[in-house]
């Protein structure tokens, strides 16, 4: 294969993982090493499909002598634990790593209706900040998410900033998001909800300054509300 | 105990075992679930739980002697089956500590 | 299966089992006699009341595969909805209930269905004998599977389908969100199709552990009865959870029980947990079955025996057990905290192994042996590929962080569609392949099957593989436009392109079945020279099977060196010279003679019988809850004749099964096939017991919700009623030790009373059920409670009118080895319920 064929194949994938939804474009820490999991993982699929098609190419042949032993518990046993033990140590790891801590950081809430979301978090003065489908967060720090719903279950997904978390009714769920850098990103609701699930969608504010003013915006922030 | 007995008995153990483990633990962790870490006393006593779970297969073990014939031998392999399950679906209580 | 009381190993000191063969007669003799007794009747009529497991294992699988037809038009709208961001053609209510529809019907309709069909068809042929265990049972469910899924249908036809996703989660589901009857049709609708389930697995259990040919022990069978043996149990135990789901969000939307409103103590989780626990085991549910049979096609496929058998039997066992510890790696997102999450994720990693040691075991058998490219061994090849990329996606989402990026995304569709199309649709349709000539006694006209392998899995592979990239892309599942996100276009058209080419591909594989029955030549007996019985008779298969059921000296042998000694009557039971329909019951371990089996005929019963339970469905539908109890009194009455059909009649004297073997009847056997079936449903029972009891501590101890009210239940006046409940179920338990009119009188006295007690506490001292959800779980177990009384007096009547009818004697035992049973398992559950209200009187 030439090299601009090669560069164009890249330039494609890259162009493929691309998108304001992307887990493949991660935006934050959090994301990010779900997003090295994720890759991890798959270069060890590709490896392992692989292995098992030559196994049953190789399988087309004369009759061959065959140790039972070596396909049940080698290969069906040993191998698939080895394999599976160090994927579910490297889960637990990051899981453990990007857990909601108890160290003290911006926290701000989320409540799910069918069908938007109302947010909250600590303005200027103390104040409580609510807004409509814009959740205002600082850029850089970590920033827990309560997540609470009014009605049905809904789910509160960012995919560049991090995995998703449940808004059930009943329920006060906490998650961890964190953005890199300021901006907009997207997010949506991830679990059926009904009729207006698929326009359940938000967006994320990352500020450099914190608490932001909010001003400006105050007149767009209440387009959401019921 | 009949043949089918000794062969479920492995696997059913693992059942028991972590089952009960994970009720302890949704006891333990009941009305926290926040960043707070378990209580050590708790993780303490799901390890204790699980270790014991892990001892009480000896005696299965020694139930289910090794053979050549097939009919021995698959009682054998099933208890190792609940022992393995024992062991690895519930490791988490010793490298976990949060809620 | 605690009725397995005679020790294996006893059995093997003792000597070999030796049955001396039957000196043969002419094979159209008994091929005529055989056929008087066992064929169905004529006409439509005889379609009616046919009970045969051959005619109703194809009839299962036939009507499967109308649903499954259905099934993938619906996904065709699916995926014409998807194909542009606009969403062409649907409007969101619709298309909310196709997709719903689409997962359900493939699910309910179409998967369990399918495998049940297989099980019933195939496995009295391959375990030697001439029909499942409880034939009209079988018909049962096949009615209430027809009924329940026309009655899904309907409602689709009229627009009132249900709309909530096929996992149904509340309080989406519930009456404030959901009003209207769609998600009644879905609760409804399901639990009259899992009767069918139920059904399937209690008898696959008996027919396995009790009929198999005699000397055929337990580690000898054919790898696919240890499959069913590990579907139908995980079936009775993995149903239950979802019927008690059911049951109970059917009540809290009827009669406003809160078990799962977090404003009155209830918890949404609380169905999670229910539906979760069976929907996992499901998955395995669906790909057991498939699994074992390509443990038995592959073999023969390649010229060989299975590879490490021990080792498959052992991950089989894994995986029945296993499958019920992942359920929650579908909750991973709910908030659980993380070393639950831990625990389970461990688990559902760890069910890899036993899957891995399979697919192992199989590739490693293709290298032992020589692989011919039949037209099976196509499918075969479709499996691995498709499987194994479906298993490794499935790794990848038990690993918790992973999980809350890819959970509820297109990722998850393109991972399920990898394993049940791979894990199950690829297996079925190299079954289908590979027994066609049995059902048909045809050949195969060549050519349009492969071309219909090749389109499947361009299709298929098409369709879903780059399905995982729009998951990651963040599509989520359950959306019909997608009009912000542009990049997610080509994607989603190409995966609606291929879908076309996926149907293209099963509606040629559906031509060449007809081609096949319609144009095929004479096929030959056992054309693949397969080492099993159940190729070794006549093809297509007579009604009755084996013309003599095989004795020890039949088994291992090719089916071909064989199938003439079976017909010409060398084996067990030939022919059918008393003009009733028999077959030979054996041992538990290792398939001694044990008794002869005598089975009903045909009867319209079961289509009686499930017709008016779907009476109770539609009135229940309709909301006529007074109409819906009357209709009850049917659903008994029939019940009560359904049982008269099984009691003791005609000549009951021994039978001479072989030379020198003589047998008694059932009727005169303590172990009879009906004791081991009630086993099997006890089983299920007290799963769905333990469900209402998981009920009972999840919202005690998990659910942080609001306080319950002071319960006036928690009283002196009840505290005595339920001592005395207590006192007189366990009189009654000791009453059902004895076999005498004096002792059952009193036995029924006790239930009755104890059943009136039962009255008056609900009527005087429980607790208002819609006011908290701890009140409406005590009146769920109540009536748990009350319904089994209430059973338990009607055996015991039943009982004493076999004395009355002089049907009960020293040697017959009638129905009260059922009876004792029941009150055995009633009084035991139910005095569990009062310590456990007890328990939870006293913590509060
Ligand atoms: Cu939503």
């Amino acid at each position: 294969m030439t090299r601009p064929a090669l560069i164009l194949i890249a330039a494609l994938t890259l162009a493929a993982c691309d998108g304001p939804l992307s887990t493949l474009h991660p935006s934050g820490p959090i994301a990010t090493e779900i997003a090295w999991l994720w890759w991890a993982m798959l270069v060890g699929s590709v490896f392992i499909t692989v292995f098992v098609l030559v196994l049953l190419v190789l399988a087309f042949g004369k009759p061959r002598q065959v140790q039972a032993r070596f396909w049940t518990h080698g290969l069906g046993l040993w191998f698939s634990m080895a394999i599976l033990s160090s994927v579910l140590g490297a889960g637990l790891w990051v899981g453990e790593r990007i857990l909601p801590r108890d160290d003290g950081a911006v926290t701000v809430q989320a409540h799910a209706f069918q069908w938007g979301w109302e947010f909250t978090h600590t303005g200027a003065d103390a104040q409580e900040e609510r807004t409509f489908d814009v959740l205002h967060i600082p850029a850089g720090q970590p920033v827990d998410v309560l997540i609470t719903s009014e009605d049905v279950i809904h789910s509160f997904w960012v995919p560049q900033l991090a995995g998703k978390m449940d808004a059930i009714p009943g329920r006060t769920n906490r998650t961890r998001i964190e953005a890199d850098a300021p901006g907009i990103y997207e997010g949506l609701c991830a679990e059926f909800c009904g009729t207006g699930h698929a326009r359940m969608r938000f967006s994320v504010q990352a500020h450099e300054d914190w608490p932001p003013d909010l001003s400006d915006q105050g007149a767009t922030s209440q387009e959401g509300q019921p | 105990m009949t043949w089918l007995g000794k062969l479920i008995a492995g696997p059913m153990l693992w059942a028991l075992i972590f089952s009960l483990v994970y009720a302890l633990h949704g006891w333990a962790c009941a009305g926290q679930p926040g960043p707070e870490g378990l209580p050590p006393l708790s993780q303490s006593m799901l390890i204790g739980v699980w270790v014991l779970g892990l001892l009480a297969f000896i005696p299965l073990l020694r139930l289910t002697r090794p053979g050549a014939a097939r009919h021995d031998r698959l009682p054998r392999l099933a208890t190792w089956t609940g022992l393995v399950a024992t062991a690895f679906t519930l490791f988490p209580v010793v490298i976990i500590t949060s809620c | 299966m605690t009725d397995a009381t005679i020790d294996p190993e006893a059995a093997e000191r003792a000597a070999p089992l030796t049955i001396s063969r039957t000196p043969p007669r002419r094979a159209l003799a008994l091929h005529r006699e055989l056929t008087r007794v066992w064929r169905n009747d004529r006409g439509l009529w005889g379609q009616i009341t046919a009970v045969n497991h051959t005619t109703l294992g194809l009839r299962f699988m036939g009507t499967a595969l109308v649903f499954f037809a259905i099934g993938g038009i619906l996904s065709m709208l699916i995926r014409a909805q998807l194909a542009t961001h606009q969403g062409a053609f649907l409007d969101t209510e619709l298309y909310n209930q196709i997709f719903t529809m689409h997962g359900s019907i493939m699910m309910f309709l179409f998967a369990i269905p399918m495998l049940e069909g297989l099980g019933i068809w195939l496995l009295p042929k391959l375990l030697g004998t001439r029909d499942m265990a409880f034939p009209r049972l079988t018909a049962l469910g096949y009615w209430c599977y027809l009924f329940g899924g026309l009655i899904m249908l309907t409602a689709l036809l009229f627009g009132v389908a249900p709309h909530d996703g096929w996992f149904m989660y509340t309080p989406l589901s519930d009456a404030t969100h959901s009003p209207g009857i769609n998600a009644d049709v879905w609760l409804l609708g399901v639990t009259f199709v899992e009767i069918s389930a139920i059904a399937a697995a209690v008898e696959i259990t008996v027919t396995i552990l009790r009929q198999r040919a005699p000397g055929m022990r337990l580690t000898e069978m054919p790898l696919f009865a240890w499959y069913m043996l590990g579907t139908s149990v995980m079936m009775l135990v993995g149903f239950p959870p979802l019927i008690a789901g059911s049951v109970l969000l059917e009540l809290e939307r009827a009669f406003g029980w809160p078990f799962f409103d977090p404003t009155r103590g209830g918890d949404p989780l609380l169905w999670q947990h229910l539906f979760w626990l069976f929907g996992h085991p499901e998955v395995y549910i669906i790909f057991l079955p498939a699994a074992g049979a390509m443990s038995m096609i592959i073999p023969v496929m390649c010229r060989t025996t299975i590879l490490g058998y021990g080792a498959i039997v052992a991950a089989i066992l894994a995986l029945v057990f296993l499958s019920f510890g992942l359920w929650v790696h579908h909750m991973f997102t709910v908030g659980i905290p993380h070393m639950a999450l831990a625990f389970f994720s461990a688990a559902s990693v760890l069910v890899a192994v036993p899957t891995a040691v399979q697919v192992f075991a199989w590739i490693g058998t293709m290298w032992k042996g020589h692989p011919q490219f039949h037209l099976p061994m196509y499918h075969i090849l479709g499996f691995f590929l498709t499987f194994v990329m479906g298993g490794l996606t499935g790794v990848m989402l038990a690993i918790v962080p992973f999980n809350w990026q890819a959970h509820d995304t297109a990722f998850v569709t393109a991972h399920l569609h990898y394993v049940l199309i791979g894990g199950f649709v690829f297996p079925m349709m190299a079954a289908a392949t590979y027994w066609l000539p049995l059902i048909t006694g045809k050949r195969r006209v060549k050519g349009l099957g492969e071309a219909a392998f090749w389109v499947i899995l361009l299709g298929f592979h098409g369709t879903f593989f780059i399905m995982h990239l729009t998951g990651l892309l963040g599509m989520p599942r359950r959306v019909d436009v997608y009009p912000d996100n542009p990049e997610w276009v080509w994607l989603n058209l190409t995966s609606s392109i291929f879908s076309f080419v996926l149907t293209i591909g099963f509606a040629m594989f559906v031509l060449d079945l007809i081609l096949q029955v319609t144009l095929g030549k004479r096929e030959s007996r056992d054309p693949w020279r397969a080492p099993t019985l159940d190729w070794a008779m006549p093809i297509p298969s007579p009604s009755y099977n084996f013309a003599s059921l095989p004795i020890p000296q039949h088994l291992g042998k090719p089916a071909r060196d064989i199938m003439l000694a079976l017909a010409r009557g060398e084996g067990a039971l030939a022919g059918a010279p008393r003009g009733r329909r028999e077959l030979l019951v054996t041992s538990v371990g290792d398939a001694r003679p044990h008794h002869v089996a005598l089975l009903p005929g045909n009867t319209a019963l079961p289509l009686w019988l499930s017709a008016s339970i779907g009476v109770f469905v539609l009135m229940m539908l309709a909301s006529q809850y007074l109409l819906a109890g009357l209709s009850l009194m049917p659903v008994a009455v029939l019940i009560w004749i359904w049982a008269r059909g099984m009691a003791p009649a005609g000549v009951l004297g021994e039978v001479e099964a072989s030379p020198g073997v003589h047998l008694p009847v059932h009727h005169r056997s303590a172990q009879s096939l009906g004791r081991s079936g009630l086993t099997a449903f006890l089983v299920a029972d007290g799963t769905l017991f333990a469900s209402l009891m998981f009920g009972v501590a999840f919202l005690s101890v998990v659910t942080s919700g609001v306080a319950p009210p002071v319960a006036t239940a928690q009283s002196l006046h009840s505290a005595i009623g339920l001592a005395a409940i207590g006192v007189a179920l366990v009189l009654a338990a000791r009453c059902a030790q004895t076999n005498t009119p004096r002792a059952v009188a009193i036995g029924l006295g006790s239930n009755l009373l104890s059943l009136l007690v039962l009255i008056w506490l609900a009527i005087t001292q429980m607790d208002d059920p819609t006011i908290h959800a701890r009140d409406a779980l005590r009146a769920a177990l109540a009536g748990y409670a009350g319904l089994h009384v209430l059973v338990a007096a009607c055996m015991a009547a039943f009982v004493l009118d076999q004395f009355r009818r002089e049907e009960i004697t020293p040697q017959t035992q009638g129905a009260f080895g059922a009876w004792r049973m029941w009150q055995r398992f009633t009084s035991v559950v139910v005095l569990i319920s009062v310590l456990v209200l007890a328990a939870q009187a006293g913590l509060s």
